[in-house]
Formats: C-alpha cells, sequence, structure tokens
C-alpha cells in the first residue's frame, strides 16, 4: 500500500467491476430491446413519438419539469404508485426505448407523468393547468407560456403547444409482453 | 473556540510553494458556496411561495434548483476539495510544489467552464440527469481543468522523500482518480452516444453514487482522517482496519448505484446486486466508525475535540458521515425504500452526506489550513462561533424535517410540503456562510498589509 501504482490500480479494479457488472451486462440485456407487439401479429409498441412531441421535451427539459416529477410507476409490490392511479400496470424498460432522454426521475413534488396522457381528457386541461396554480398545489403557473390577446383570452405559444403534445404523448395504455409478465 | 487564535505566525516552505494554488481554489470555492447559498433561499422561498419569480422562463423552480445544486457540488465543494487535497497530500508528502501556474490554470478553467454551463442552464439549455445538467460541451473541458487542479496530489505521493504512507493519501489518490473516469464514461453513454431506454437511468445512478461518495466522500474522509489524528495528537485506533476500510468502501460504493433505482423499470437482478453492494458498504461503516470515535472517544476525547475550532466541525462531518451511511443502507433494503424513495427523505439523505458530511469537514479543515496559509489570525471568533451553529442547527434542521416530512408523506395522495423549515434552514446556512466568507476572505487578504507581518 505504499506504492502508488497499486493504488491505482486497485480502485481502477474497481471501478472497472462495478463499470463492467452494472453497466456492460446492464447493456447486453438492454441494448438490443425493439418494439414488440402485446400479442402475435398485432401493432408494435411504444408507438412512435409525433414530432411536435419529441419537440415538447426538449421544452420539458429546458424549463427543469424533471426536477418533480417523475416519470415511471413501480410494480404494485414495490409503492403505492398503481394504487394511486397513475398507471394500470408498472412502467417496463421497452416503454423508454424510443426516448432520447430518458427522465425517470428521482423526486416527486407532484404527481407522475409516464401515463399523463391517458389520464386526461383534452388539451385544454393540460392548458389550463400549465397557466394557471392549481389550489393547493406547490405548481406555480407558467403564464410565460402564454401571450394574453385584446380580448381578453390566451393564446398558447409554440412552447405551450409542443410541451402539451408532450405531455398527452405520455402514455403507457398499451400491453406488452413483459409487463403482463410483471403484473 | 480557542483554536480560531492558535494559528503559528509563519509559513512553512511547504506552504508557501502551494499558496497561490490553494488560494485561489479557496476563495473560488467561498464565492461559489455564497451563491448557492442564496440560490438555496430563492429555491425554498419558490416552495413556499410557488409563484415567486414565476414571470419569466429562467428562474422555473427546476432550473434553479440546477443551478443550486451544481453550484454547491461543482463549485463550492470540489474547489475546496481540491484545496484540501493538495493541502493535506503535501504536508503528508513533505512536496514543495514547482510549478504552481499548473493548478491555477486548471483551477481558472475549471471556474470559467463551471460559469458558461450555468449560465447556459439559466438560458435553458439543460439535460435530464442530476449533476450532468450542463451542456456536454462543458464536460471535456471540466475534465481537462480537473486534471489540471487536481493532479499534484499524486504527483506529491510519487516524489516524496520517505516511504511513509498514511491512510489519507489513499483516500485522496482513490478520490481523484474516479472523477475523470466517471465523468468520462457518463458524458459519453448519456450525452454524446445515448445508450437507448432506462440503461441511460443506470449509467446516471452509476455516475451519480460515484461522484458522491468516492469523489466527494472519498475526499472528505481523508480530511477526517488526517485531522481527527493531527489534532488530537493520538493514533488512529485499530489503524490496521483502515486499509480494509479503504478498499472495501471504493469496491462496495461503487456498486451501490441501482439501489437507488429500486421499483424502476431496470432488471431486477441488477437492483438486487445495488441493494447487496449497499448492503456490504456496512463494513467500511464500521471499520472508519471504529477508527475515528475509537481515536476520540477514550480519555475524554471527545470534550477535548468539542473545545477545538477544526476538530468540532470534523466531528460533526464524521457522526454525519456515519448516521448517512447507515441511513443509505436501511433505505436500501426494498420495503422501507418503496415508502421514502420519491419523497423529502431522500433529499435529507443527499443532505446529511453532502453537507453535514462533506461540507462540515470543510470547513473545520479551512480553519485549520488558512492560518497557517497565510501566516494570518482568524480576524472574529465570534463570526467562527456564528458560523458554527447557524450551519449546525440549519442542516440539523434540515435533514430533520427532511426525514419527518417525508417519512409522513408516504401513501397520500397530495404534495403538500410545509417548506417554512426548509425556508429557516436555508436562511441560517446564508448567515452561516456569509460568516465564513467574511472571515476566510478577512484573512486570505490579510496578509498583503504589511502591518500584519510585524504581529509575531
Amino acid at each position: 500500500m505504499k506504492n502508488l501504482n497499486l493504488i491505482l490500480a486497485g480502485v481502477f479494479f474497481t471501478l472497472a467491476a462495478s463499470f463492467g457488472g452494472l453497466l456492460l451486462s446492464g447493456q447486453v440485456q438492454l441494448g438490443q430491446l425493439n418494439r414488440a407487439p402485446a400479442e402475435e401479429g398485432g401493432p408494435l409498441f411504444p408507438p412512435k413519438e409525433p414530432g411536435l412531441a419529441i419537440q415538447g421535451r426538449q421544452v420539458y427539459l429546458s424549463l427543469g419539469c424533471v426536477t418533480c416529477h417523475t416519470q415511471q410507476v413501480r410494480p404494485a409490490g414495490q409503492g403505492n404508485d398503481i394504487a394511486r392511479g397513475w398507471a394500470q400496470r408498472p412502467s417496463v424498460a421497452r416503454d423508454y426505448i424510443l426516448q432520447s432522454q430518458v427522465l425517470l426521475g428521482n423526486r416527486r413534488l407532484g404527481p407522475d407523468l409516464v401515463n399523463y396522457g391517458a389520464r386526461v381528457k383534452s388539451d385544454d386541461e393540460v392548458h389550463a393547468h400549465l397557466r394557471t396554480s392549481m389550489p393547493g398545489s406547490v405548481m406555480p403557473a407558467y403564464g410565460f407560456l402564454y401571450t394574453q390577446s385584446k380580448d381578453g383570452s390566451f393564446r398558447p405559444t409554440e412552447d405551450a403547444v409542443a410541451l402539451v403534445a408532450y405531455l398527452k404523448s405520455l402514455k403507457i395504455d398499451y400491453s406488452s409482453p413483459e409487463a403482463k409478465q410483471k403484473q | 473556540m480557542s483554536q480560531a487564535y492558535s494559528s503559528r505566525g509563519s509559513v512553512s516552505r511547504i506552504d508557501a510553494s502551494i499558496s497561490v494554488p490553494v488560494r485561489l481554489f479557496i476563495f473560488s470555492s467561498l464565492v461559489w458556496l455564497l451563491v448557492a447559498s442564496v440560490l438555496g433561499v430563492i429555491v425554498a422561498l419558490k416552495l413556499q411561495v410557488p409563484s415567486f419569480m414565476g414571470e419569466c422562463p429562467w428562474f422555473t423552480y427546476g432550473r434553479i434548483e440546477t443551478l443550486q445544486r451544481n453550484a454547491f457540488i461543482y463549485g463550492w465543494a470540489s474547489n475546496a476539495l481540491f484545496a484540501l487535497n493538495l493541502w493535506i497530500m503535501s504536508s503528508l508528502a513533505r512536496f514543495e510544489l514547482k510549478s504552481s501556474w499548473l493548478p491555477v490554470l486548471g483551477g481558472a478553467v475549471w471556474n470559467l467552464t463551471l460559469t458558461y454551463g450555468l449560465v447556459q442552464v439559466l438560458l435553458g439549455q439543460l439535460n435530464g440527469f442530476a449533476l450532468l445538467e450542463m451542456p456536454k460541451e462543458v464536460a471535456p473541458a471540466l475534465v481537462v481543468a480537473f486534471v489540471f487542479a487536481a493532479l499534484w496530489p499524486a504527483v506529491a505521493f510519487a516524489r516524496r522523500p520517505t516511504g511513509n504512507v498514511f491512510v489519507s493519501q489513499w483516500y485522496i489518490i482513490g478520490a481523484t482518480f474516479v472523477f475523470p473516469v466517471i465523468t468520462v464514461v457518463a458524458q459519453l453513454m448519456l450525452l454524446w452516444c445515448p445508450t437507448l431506454g432506462v440503461m441511460q437511468a443506470l449509467v446516471h445512478s452509476w455516475f451519480y453514487q460515484n461522484l458522491i461518495l468516492l469523489w466527494l466522500g472519498g475526499s472528505a474522509l481523508s480530511a477526517v482522517y488526517y485531522f481527527i489524528a493531527k489534532e488530537s495528537g493520538r493514533t488512529i485506533s485499530a489503524y490496521y482496519l483502515a486499509t480494509v476500510g479503504f478498499w472495501t468502501y471504493f469496491l462496495f460504493a461503487s456498486w451501490t448505484g441501482p439501489a437507488t433505482l429500486l421499483g424502476s423499470p431496470i432488471p431486477v437482478w441488477v437492483q438486487s446486486v445495488g441493494v447487496i453492494a449497499s448492503l456490504m458498504m456496512l463494513v467500511p461503516i464500521v471499520i472508519t466508525a471504529v477508527n475515528f470515535f475509537g481515536t476520540l472517544a477514550p480519555r475524554n476525547g471527545i470534550a477535548q475535540s468539542w473545545n477545538n475550532t477544526t476538530l468540532r466541525f470534523v466531528l460533526v462531518g464524521a457522526v454525519s458521515f456515519t448516521l448517512a451511511a447507515l441511513l443509505n443502507v436501511v433505505s436500501s433494503t426494498r420495503s422501507l425504500n418503496a415508502l421514502v424513495r420519491f419523497t423529502e427523505f431522500a433529499q435529507a439523505q443527499e443532505h446529511l452526506t453532502v453537507y453535514s458530511f462533506v461540507s462540515m469537514v470543510i470547513f473545520g479543515a479551512a480553519y485549520y489550513i488558512l492560518p497557517r496559509l497565510t501566516g494570518a489570525f482568524w480576524p472574529s471568533a465570534k463570526l467562527v462561533y456564528l458560523h458554527f451553529w447557524s450551519c449546525a442547527a440549519g442542516s440539523l434542521l434540515l435533514v430533520v424535517t427532511g426525514l419527518t416530512q417525508g417519512w409522513a408523506a408516504h401513501g397520500r395522495t397530495d404534495f403538500a410540503v410545509s417548506a417554512a423549515p426548509g425556508l429557516l434552514a436555508a436562511v441560517l446556512l446564508l448567515v452561516g456562510h456569509f460568516a465564513f466568507a467574511l472571515n476566510a476572505l478577512g484573512m486570505l487578504t490579510a496578509e498583503n498589509a504589511p502591518s500584519n507581518r510585524r504581529a509575531y
């Protein structure tokens, strides 16, 4: 333990071991996931994201929404996410394969959003939530996403339209082979 | 608190040789500490009054919180640890730095890059991975700057005149090696050529745990070992275990990432490996506790430490380390984790590690190093007192309210957080940090006054 090279080699080994054991073997298992049908011959899931939703993810990232909102629903045995009605099934690795940045999140100051698109009824409902602050909520109004016209009505900016398209695209209301297994 | 005045009058040749870079690192860390503390108050205020500063996209909660976290970890803690690692290693290895412009260059590039990255975050260019939010062009510059700023302890160790070695030196070498490696790997696998789907979350958890536990934690542990032995004048109890503690700490900590992802859509076996690694962390936790408290506890040592400024901070840091590490073990059990994972409980755990442990140790070390580096006295003992109690009370308040609120919140369907204690804690920390910065800046500028030199 007096030799610099020995210490460096040891520390390198500890990092290399966890890199290989966690990241490389994780990559072997998860790196080749493709879209898959829920039933044989059925349509492939997850569905492709609309272009506007891809733009909306940039708005979501840029406003830092991930600080307070997660996008993952844990299985019924691990927390009460499903009991809270956030989704009908836990999220699985395949749900995320088309996303450029996976925003699982690690803190919930607001509800989980992985299935938000299936929970809301209309665009207007999402716009109303973004433009005004809900009573009792710590989420502020994002008024700068809207412009007010002379007759007093509010018009969403391009960012707001894209963000809403993104939020509405967040759905895990389809099934998949692993999701069935996990339930 | 008499130690505040017990500084030596002269500066040793070793300290003089590293004076310029260490001063630069400490000065930068102070600036970032104040920036982060002000941002911390804003973050706490926004939880209390959500509409506060809500008119402009620059100041969303997400961006300000991101700025605060990055300024604290990369600005305050990392700069301060550059200084600590260099000073402790030079002092242990009797190393005189010849080319001090190299670490100065590294420090300058580090801080300019960080400023650029944080301005980009403020303008809305941010990624979704905690502590990797800054745009991807920032990381290569940060890694190069890190090598220039932090390489010198390794050089000092390689060139030490005697074969002697102390446990602090291993921790410094290990921590210094970890940062560039994990940053390069994480940046490549997340931002430059992103991996597929949830692999990103796995890579990020690996990066994050290594950054907090090995770079910040490893460096701070080195300082705990050094100052406990140095200031108490005792040999580390059960020192033969320290080697085992060091290797098990590095080995197991780097596998604990997936334990922060329990229930996430990553393979269950990976999660289980993380849980096992977290449990194995009990080995280094017990060994460091025996080393630290076994040294200080006998012969009224705790009371003596309490009367010594440096040891008082370091002792709080060491206790926080043990508590935080034990909490990490406990909360990586699946049943408890299911309840607290996304709540303020987890935030409190992190605070206990990066603030109550790492930052308190840095404060304690600064009270020892700065007088020796500048040959000046701490200007005000009252400010030292204010600093300690403000920061101790603030961080205790943050940890206790976080843990209790997180525990109480599980299973509820609303997200009402009582933000008032958090705001009070943020203000207390800000006050404490101002007291510390005033004192330290007084010291960093004092040496230039010629009248001060004649005081000895």
